[in-house]
């Protein structure tokens, strides 16, 4: 249970949140997510600073470089709120700030990545086009709606306890277990893309009917099996897709 | 052949959108591959082409990811592009998708991720533009217009890719009537290509997927997949 500790108006807060959604939309090499962070924390800074000197200087430390994984950024925007806080309030210095951005951004960017692009995306994908020859189309709505079930409800509970925990929010994210749940959803990644190999090869092999639907259920198997192996020696995926096209392709045209 | 131009019109607009939730906003991944596809598909009346291109593609691309400052290939523009022109190529002549036409348009289209992630490349200057622009106003001390230019980063994305979209739409026009000429021959072949090209895409999922022993429980799944399917058959007989 998280106890609210932040002056911040609830509705303010809700205004950075969603801005925070924003936050990858004007990317680039140069300062990376910073115009994203500036936009999203704008509605708290003018709440914050009244005094429009103060407030530029609390808009021009969030303009230098920032970058981290953008989910996860939901707890450094509301650790930002925290600390804009107790600054404004002169309970301390603008360098906290900067330092608490600069020691999160990293670590949390690792986490968000492990866990999110490498873990939770690959299980949903594999996991809904393992589930495409029940669901058809469907399949593709549930993928939105289970990764966003688990995107969203993470995405508001890490902001809540930036804004509330402040730097102990490193604890509240450990709690979640986030590399644990990461591996379980990487075996189910596997396991769905094994099953789903094994039902395309099946499906169009039958559709063939006859000794070559067997041919071509055996064959798609064996090319499945052969490009695990290969990918692993640096063989280049597209590579393997093209041959793979071109001599399914040749057999099916000369048997 | 006849060019539904209204078809090439809710391709570049679904493009573009998905480049915007791409790029911008939320990334609930509607822009992934499966998504994607299937949302271009039912938009051009070709459900199951979408469906299957993308599960396809959502396979090949499990593992891509923007880690980091780098760039991953745009497996949305793949997805769509792909998509759109199979699906234009079954309009073209007013036939249906079929396995030969997933088939032509991923040897044509799939490799548009490469051409993606160079687009986005070239764009990401745009936006270093905006946030030197921005630095200027706020030491000029106009904050309100140093962050709104934010809300400027992604349309030069959803032009870009929008148009990048519509193209492969009307190619697919185009190509429709070369891809209906081609001998039966030729046509059963590129059938074969495709499930031979999903299997592939799994496997490489597999492989993508990081897992520990990822081998082991995706042959796992395959084994109880085939075991499962052959004992239904016993059964039914």
């Amino acid at each position: 249970m998280i106890v609210s500790t932040s002056t911040i108006p609830r509705p303010i807060r809700w205004r950075v949140f969603r801005r925070s959604l924003f936050l990858q939309a004007s990317w680039n090499p140069k300062g990376m997510q910073n115009l994203g962070l500036a936009w999203a924390l704008y509605p708290g800074l003018v709440w914050l600073y009244p005094d429009p000197r103060v407030r530029r200087e609390a808009v021009q430390r969030h303009l230098q470089p920032f970058n981290t994984h953008p989910y996860v950024a939901a707890a450094i925007v509301g650790g930002v709120l925290f600390h804009e806080e107790r600054i404004a309030r002169g309970e301390e210095g603008p360098e906290r700030v900067q330092a608490f951005k600069r020691a999160l951004m990293g670590p949390l960017a690792a986490l968000g990545d492990g866990f999110f692009w490498l873990s939770l995306k690959p299980a949903a994908g594999a996991l809904c086009c393992a589930l495409v020859p029940l669901l058809h189309e469907w399949a593709a709505l549930l993928f939105v709606v289970l990764y966003n079930t688990v995107h969203l409800a993470l995405r508001i509970k890490l902001f809540r306890l930036g804004v509330h925990l402040g730097d102990r929010l490193v604890e509240g994210i450990a709690e979640e277990r986030l590399p644990t749940w990461g591996a379980r959803l990487r075996a189910v990644a596997a396991a769905c893309a094994g099953g789903i190999a094994a039902w395309l090869a099946l499906r169009f092999g039958t559709q063939q009917g006859g000794w070559e639907g067997y041919l071509l259920a055996a064959g798609c198997l064996g090319l499945g099996g052969l490009s695990y192996g290969l990918v692993a020696k640096g063989v280049p995926t597209y590579v393997l897709l093209v041959v793979a096209g071109f001599l399914a392709g040749a057999a099916g045209a000369f048997l | 052949m006849v060019v539904d131009w209204s078809d090439v019109a809710k391709a570049g607009a679904w493009g573009g959108l998905l480049a915007l939730e791409r790029r911008a906003f939320l990334q609930a991944m509607l822009s992934r591959p499966l998504v994607a596809a299937t949302g271009m598909g039912l938009l051009l009346g070709e459900p199951e082409t979408g469906l299957y291109i993308g599960m396809l593609l959502e396979l090949f691309h499990l593992g891509s990811a923007a880690l980091g400052a780098a760039l991953p290939e745009n497996e949305t523009l793949a997805a769509t592009g792909t998509t759109a022109a199979s699906a234009c190529m079954a309009t073209g002549e007013g036939g249906g998708g079929t396995a030969a036409l997933w088939a032509v348009a991923l040897l044509l289209f799939a490799a548009l991720g490469v051409v993606g992630r160079r687009v986005d490349r070239r764009l990401e200057h745009v936006s270093a533009r905006l946030a030197d622009r921005a630095l200027e106003l706020a030491d000029a001390g106009e904050l309100e217009r140093a962050v709104r230019l934010h809300g400027y980063g992604p349309w030069p994305y959803v032009a870009a890719f929008g148009l990048l979209t519509a193209g492969c739409a009307l190619a697919g026009f185009l190509l429709s009537p070369v891809v209906y000429a081609l001998p039966l021959a030729v046509l059963r072949g590129l059938a074969w290509a495709f499930p031979a090209m999903a299997c592939v895409a799994a496997a490489l999922a597999a492989r993508s997927s990081h897992a520990q022993r990822g081998g082991l429980w995706a042959t796992l799944a395959g084994a109880a997949v085939v075991l499962f399917t052959v004992a239904y058959a016993w059964v039914e007989r």
